[in-house]
């Protein structure tokens, strides 16, 4: 298979024939886009580290829907904090061809509308026409225009004014075993003073590092309307041989409250970009980021935090933990727009590397265009700092021992912040990579 | 007295640190149920010889030997030495972030003891040990050292001597950064501890802790030797007459 072939979607396909007038106009011209748009350049900064070629697609692949055994112990957890009442609701999405949900006939009652994208489409017709796109689409880069073509099916919500959920929402979307593609696609509004807490989580792909790679890419749109509370927690877990494609963009009005974390231990090759808009002023956006990599996984994530409304706060704590030949890059970029003043953001990017042969870069980038801004960034990379081993084995704690107790209080206030039904399984995935050190 | 048994000996110990030789040949033996002073000016070597002595990878034992009940600790690591029944306060204790103190000092107790400690045993004694030393009950869940102020370390310090138990206990400027309620309570802390089988070396620049924790000898340091070995009289003497005076001493003993 020719990797450097830069393969165009082909005039006529069904995918893009799904959905009314509107949307088949959209899919087209996501397809026009993607056909159009060179890949990348690696000497832009967003793709110095990765290779855009790993994301394009081929249209001989099979979109084989045969899924990982593993899937059926996490959605039978997951439905079993649904009966326990931990979640409000649970969505299981295989591929975006088979999506099933669990547990929403209260939330509708309530008038929350949960639902396929393409039901959507149909039955709240004007909602979905108004936010579709609208953050992610053919002009934020040439693999955004992948899925805004192909997008299989998609999940979407929608809070009412002053509805409150209090449990989490969890939506588990399965990719298929080796050679599958997927297009998973998400939009969620939140309505002016609702509160929602979603998780997202993306499992997956094949367990065999020989074969070729299943690939997901997937788009997330978030809206929080003015006074609304949002939690949206992503979860990367996929098998060792997945390539993972992921741009996430929240807008963040008047008075309303963001919070992002984002989990990632899965794939060989992922690339996430999260992003978050704050539109007006009293905005607030919150993101942790924890990402722990082993074997010779590779990592790529970018954040942005662009005010584009004064008076607007913004801080953002990124975590990397890396053993064996991982590879982390992380740039991080804070923009302040020339008329949003008295606007606050923070950065902070740590990067823990816990043997040689691993290795992180950290690229902060602000970008402030007035002058009445309070704005800061940190970022480390190194090893665990010795005197802190020096400081446990001198209590009569083994070195390994110390290693892991020091790695885990630095992943500890993050997994902290996660919803309570999922903390656990973080944990396991951490203490997992830490047997290995 | 014929019944002293040497606990803790050092003989000849040189230290160095990046190459530079701090701790140049000192000796010393700590027979059980003793209590022994190390003053001297900053710069002497005495947070050296301390931390070499629990065998921080920094600070190479170049010459000399180091024993613990008759057994030879110098090869062994920082751990092996704490499980042998060492333990260094430390004048600077390391904040640990995400790791509390009582999450912290179960897993060091384990380590100890080679099995987990009972639970409500273990939140007996921490909660014990935590009222002796004034140490409010919310400090268990706190991360260690992170925040801590001077004083609420060094109270750390010696609560995990307390709980740990050991049989030698070195202690590192425990006295610096106290005000004279905290000075108290730690000294109380330490003379809590102290009994006839274990041993105490306290590392000082000030006589104000011998006040409250009488040592039976004071070795004074400087340039990384004793220069000068007494009893507590001499803490005295110098706390009067600052190091100038053992300066001037060595000086004129060296004309004659």
């Amino acid at each position: 298979m020719n990797k450097n072939n830069d393969i165009k979607i082909p005039d006529i396909i069904p995918e893009l024939e799904r959905g009314p007038l509107w949307l088949k106009e959209k899919r087209y011209a996501s397809r026009e886009a993607y056909n159009r748009t060179p890949l990348p350049s690696r000497s832009l900064h967003l793709w110095r580290y990765t290779d855009p070629n790993k994301f394009t697609i081929d249209r001989e692949k099979a979109v084989d829907m045969a899924f990982n055994e593993g899937y059926d112990a996490v959605e039978k957890m997951e439905l079993n904090h649904l009966k326990e009442g931990n979640l409000a609701a649970l969505a299981t999405d295989l591929g975006g061809k088979t999506i099933n949900f669990y547990g929403i006939e209260k939330l509708t009652a309530q008038g929350i509308v949960i639902s396929t994208l393409s039901e959507a489409v149909e039955k709240h017709h004007d909602l979905v026409e108004r936010y579709l796109y609208r953050l992610v689409n053919s002009h934020t880069g040439k693999f955004e225009a992948l899925n805004g073509a192909l997008w299989n099916d998609g999940i979407f919500m929608y809070i009412p004014k002053n509805v409150t959920i209090e449990n989490p929402i969890h939506l588990l979307r399965e990719s298929g075993l080796a050679n599958s593609v997927q297009f998973p696609r998400l939009l969620i509004v939140v309505g002016e003073n609702a509160e929602l807490t979603v998780i997202d989580e993306y499992g997956g792909g094949s367990q065999n590092e020989n074969k070729e790679p299943s690939y997901t890419n997937g788009a997330v749109e978030l809206f929080g309307l003015e006074n609304s509370r949002t939690r949206y927690i992503m979860l990367q877990r996929q098998q060792p041989s997945a390539t993972f494609y992921l741009n996430h963009r929240a807008l963040v009005e008047k008075n309303a409250d963001m919070l992002t974390i984002t989990l990632a231990f899965g794939g060989a090759l992922s690339k996430h970009n999260f992003g978050v808009i704050l539109n007006a002023p009293g905005a607030n956006s919150n993101m942790y980021g924890l990402l722990f990599g082993s074997d010779r996984q590779h990592f790529d994530n970018h954040t942005l935090h662009r005010h584009l409304s004064g008076q607007t706060t913004s801080n953002i704590n990124f975590k990397v933990a890396l053993s064996d030949k991982a590879v982390s890059a992380y740039t991080g970029l804070i923009r302040i727009d020339h008329k949003a003043k008295n606007c606050e953001a923070y950065q902070e990017n740590r990067n823990l590397l816990l043997n040689k042969g691993t290795k992180a870069e950290t690229i902060p980038e602000l970008e402030i265009l007035n002058e009445d801004v309070m704005c800061s960034h940190g970022a480390t990379v190194g090893p665990v700092d010795l005197s802190q081993v020096f400081y446990l084995c001198s209590r009569g704690i083994s070195h390994t021992e110390a290693v892991k107790m020091i790695v885990n209080g630095f992943v500890n206030n993050t997994i902290q912040k996660v919803p309570k039904d999922l903390q656990e399984r973080i944990q396991t995935y951490v203490t997992e990579r830490l047997e290995h050190i | 007295m014929s019944d002293k048994k040497p606990l803790f000996v050092f003989k000849d110990v040189h230290v160095e640190v990046e190459g530079k030789e701090v701790v140049k040949g000192v000796s010393l033996t700590i027979n059980k149920g003793e209590i022994h002073a190390v003053m001297g000016p900053n710069g002497s070597g005495k947070s050296s010889l301390s931390n070499a002595l629990m065998g921080h990878p920094d600070y190479t034992i170049t010459k000399g030997e180091v024993s613990l009940n008759g057994k030879n600790v110098k090869e062994m690591s920082a751990d092996e030495r704490s499980r042998a029944g060492m333990f260094l306060a430390f004048q600077y204790p390391t904040a640990i972030p995400g790791v509390s103190v009582a999450n912290f000092l179960r897993t060091a107790l384990k380590a100890h003891r080679g099995k987990d400690a009972d639970m409500s045993d273990f939140r007996k004694l921490l909660k014990a040990e935590m009222k002796n030393l004034s140490i409010d009950p919310s400090f268990a869940t706190r991360y260690l050292n992170d925040g801590f102020s001077g004083g609420e370390k060094k109270r750390v310090e010696i609560l995990q001597m307390s709980i740990l138990n050991p049989k030698i206990a070195l202690l590192d400027e425990t006295d610096s950064g106290l005000d004279i309620d905290a000075l108290k309570t730690v000294s109380e802390g330490i003379n809590r501890f102290h009994n006839e089988e274990n041993g105490i070396l306290l590392v000082t620049h000030y006589q104000r802790l011998l006040n409250y924790v009488k040592p039976d000898f004071v070795h004074v340091l400087m340039d990384g030797r004793f220069v000068k070995s007494g009893g507590p009289e001499l803490a005295l003497k110098l706390e009067e007459s600052g190091y100038d005076w053992v300066e001037n001493e060595i000086r004129q003993k060296a004309k004659v």
